[in-house]
């Protein structure tokens, strides 16, 4: 099993971050507007959201995992929920390599895997390094081609 | 490139006129806020104006709007200004739809939509053309795609026969000719409603098939016809009298009959199902004669002990006036769900044409469509706990499209049947052997009670909140909302199971609505093991099922809810190994996966 690149902490714990920031401005509003929100319960709940925040991109990164199966790809992922999912090579509709903004400044990559399935239809594996990404990404068109089979839908 | 039928001009030209009439409407009011030599009287004039010009480019769009059966796509070209043109392969097409309102009717006229796995919405609409022209639309396509696929079957084969390097012993050869003897000209007849046909795809069975079907027209036409009228439309499927099918019969597969639905059936449907759609209608009334309903609410409670008019009234008359338009709200939904039910599937038939479903239904709106049966992607047995009471169910087939209703790509196959016919059905159409259930361990039983608990909990927290803050003092009786706790959690508990079979994986849950689906390991899109915080401590797991077939919200993803952890894993790896065996197996013969005759 593979894990990702440590770096996906940081992007995760600026998610953590983004949230918290969000809660405290909202709090702020709603003291400064609806109800008088004492500064002490304002300041404990961003701070609590910001540990949260920062163990949860810490243990999702622990737990996150995947490998190229024979004939699937597998992911492990989830705090809360934990998802154990196979995507096999013939149902991959098409594969991209993306990132964002922080994504970019971490030097990380993510690999999103299409299928044509309903639900679950679009499997992201984030915090790649963009070598890595890419070289999955081969990976995975290679092994969806040499898997054809017929249509899927 | 055809055109839409003439009447469709006069339609477009009355919903532009309307919508542009509004714009300079707007424009003017807008800018007579702004500036003062403009002035709200012009309104008046600019209306007009607007009016004229939506005509103008409803007529337009008609003019601009073509659309062409070709040999290789349906193509559909649109737009006045922006234009766009638009060619959906035949391999790709899941159904091709049917759909006539009341008014469509009364003037011989058709919406037909063409749908493809892809996209949110419909991909081709025609809105609209002749009846004729819709079937002769719907029954082309048919023909068409079903001789694409054809043409796959023999490169495939063809490529197989290289691979092999056996030569041709092995391969059947006159019986397998697969894409008919199909005269070149052909494609280029012109549109008459006469070429409806499927070309065979396995001349010796069709020849058998199609005197079945010969025999079957002579004693009864009514049910070989497509559309509402029978007349002028069902040459296709009437009686032998077009020269290419006397010279060779075999070349023209008829329409052979499924399944009707018959009155019975009918009825109980109507009055065992209901439909969330009703709900929102009584809403809509209550919304827009809000106080005509509360009028009539407080006449009809008035002889029972009512108030004389809502202000003057004590607790005991407002309780009696509550009781009643309840029991008055309840009643009126139900029939009006009964009433959309019964209009909806009115008349319904399934029907085969090739390997194709085709169905019809419908008492005012005419639906009828036609789904390529390799299109299916599950097969689902639904049924409420009225109808288990009476042993009923019904049987519907997933695909990838998007059907006429709401419903994702659910399409009823058999609104209604007693349960040993729809599970012979489903049995017969999808090859699955009678699945053995299995069931959750008991200890999922005890994660039900603990979360109906948490309901109930929350439900007496609400009473009491309400009680501090109104005249109702009595919170303490939704603690009754416990007594329902117990059998709830059984009754989830026992409607869980799954059975994981040689070709199928059946998975059933629910209570309300029960769906006991089944879906071909080669159909699987992704499978998962999904277990929360809770589920982790009890060791056990849910087994989340993923195929291509688009649903609604409401028809979730299969899944199979909390089976042990180690039962999850392994039905995860047994399904994705017999995906694999499915795949070579399909890849080394033609098999559908499906008997369409499955009645």
């Amino acid at each position: 099993m593979e894990s990702l690149n440590p770096r996906i902490r940081f992007l995760w714990i600026a998610q953590g971050v983004i949230t918290a920031a969000v809660l405290g401005v909202v709090l702020a509003a709603v003291d400064q507007l609806v109800v008088t929100v004492p500064t002490a319960v304002l300041a404990g709940t961003v701070v609590l959201v910001l540990l949260a925040g920062i163990l949860y991109a810490i243990r999702l990164y622990q737990i996150w995992q995947f490998e190229l199966q024979s004939d699937a790809l597998y992911l492990e992922r989830g705090v809360i929920t934990f998802v154990e999912t196979a995507v096999p090579f013939v149902r991959v509709q098409h594969v991209d390599t993306q990132f964002g903004p922080i994504e970019r400044m971490l030097g990380l990559s993510s690999v999103v895997v299409y299928t044509a399935g309903s639900r679950n239809a679009d499997v992201r594996i984030p915090g790649l390094t963009p070598d890595r990404a890419r070289e999955l990404q081969d990976t995975l068109r290679d092994l969806a081609i040499d898997s054809e089979a017929d249509d899927a839908v | 490139m055809n055109r839409l039928h003439p009447l469709s001009a006069v339609t477009y030209a009355i919903q532009y006129g309307f919508l542009w009439l509004w714009i300079p409407v707007f424009l003017v009011v807008v800018l007579a806020g702004v500036f003062d030599p403009v002035s709200g009287a012009w309104v008046p004039v600019a209306a007009p104006f607007g009016f004229l010009f939506g005509i103008g480019y409803g007529v337009a769009y008609y003019y601009r709007f073509g659309y062409e059966v070709t040999t290789d796509t349906v193509d559909v070209s649109s737009g006045v200004v922006a234009r766009r043109s638009r060619e959906i392969p035949y391999r790709r097409i899941q159904n091709v739809d049917i759909r006539q309102s009341v008014f469509q009717r009364l003037f011989g006229l058709a919406t037909v939509s063409v749908e493809t796995a892809g996209g949110g919405d419909t991909e081709a609409s025609l809105y609209f053309v002749s009846e004729g022209e819709a079937n002769r639309l719907q029954s082309e396509i048919r023909r068409r795609t079903a001789e694409a696929k054809g043409q796959q079957r023999d490169r495939k084969r063809a490529r197989r026969d290289e691979a092999k390097r056996e030569g041709e012993s092995e391969d059947e050869p006159a019986s397998r000719d697969l894409i008919g003897p199909e005269p070149p000209e052909e494609f280029d007849r012109p549109a008459g409603p006469t070429d409806g046909e499927v070309p065979p795809r396995n001349a010796a069975d069709d020849t058998t098939r199609v005197r079945d079907a010969t025999g079957d027209v002579g004693a009864d036409a009514r049910t070989d016809r497509v559309g509402p009228e029978p007349a002028d439309r069902t040459e296709g499927f009437g009686p032998v009298t077009d020269r290419d099918r006397r010279e060779d019969p075999t070349a023209h597969p008829q329409k052979e009959r499924l399944f009707d639905l018959e009155a019975k059936e009918l009825l109980l449907y109507s009055f065992t199902s209901f439909r969330p759609a009703a709900v929102a209608a009584v809403l809509f009334i209550f919304f827009f004669a809000t106080e005509a309903v509360v009028d009539l609410f407080v006449t009809i409670a008035q002889p029972f002990g009512g108030p004389t008019d809502l202000e003057t009234g004590d607790t005991a008359s407002y309780g009696i006036l509550t009781i009643i338009s309840g029991v008055i709200s309840i009643l009126v939904t139900y029939a009006l769900s009964v009433a959309y039910t019964f209009a909806t599937y009115y008349d319904f038939q399934l029907g085969r044409v090739g390997d194709d479903f085709v169905y019809e239904r419908g008492l005012l709106q005419r639906y009828s469509g036609s789904i390529p049966s390799e299109k299916v992607q599950a097969v689902t047995v639904t049924d409420n706990p009225l109808q288990r009471l009476i042993e009923y169910g019904g049987l519907w087939v997933e695909t990838a499209g998007y059907g006429p209703e709401s419903n994702g790509g659910s399409q009823s196959a058999v609104p209604l049947a007693q349960h040993p016919r729809v599970y012979r059905f489903t049995e017969n159409l999808t090859g699955v052997e009678t699945p053995k259930f299995e069931g959750p361990p008991p200890i999922a039983r005890r994660r039900y009670l603990v979360r109906y608990s948490l309901l109930a909990a929350v439900f007496v927290a609400i009473a009491f909140g309400v009680s501090t803050v109104t005249a109702f003092e009595n919170w303490y009786v939704a603690a009754a909302a416990f007594l329902a706790v117990p059998p709830a959690a059984h009754l989830r508990y026992v409607h869980i199971g799954y059975y994981v079979g040689d070709d199928h994986i059946v998975i059933r849950g629910g209570f309300w609505r029960r769906r006991t689906t089944v879906v071909p390991y080669y159909r699987l899109q992704t499978v998962s093991v999904r277990r929360s915080i809770f589920q982790r401590r009890l060791g056990i797991a849910s087994l989340v099922v993923d195929t291509a077939s688009s649903r609604s919200f409401f028809w979730s993803s299969t899944t199979v809810y909390d089976i042990d952890l180690e039962d999850a894993r392994e039905a995860r790896d047994t399904s994705r190994d017999r995906l694999q065996t499915a795949l070579r197996e399909r890849a080394a013969d033609d098999d559908l996966g499906l008997e369409v005759d499955f009645t």
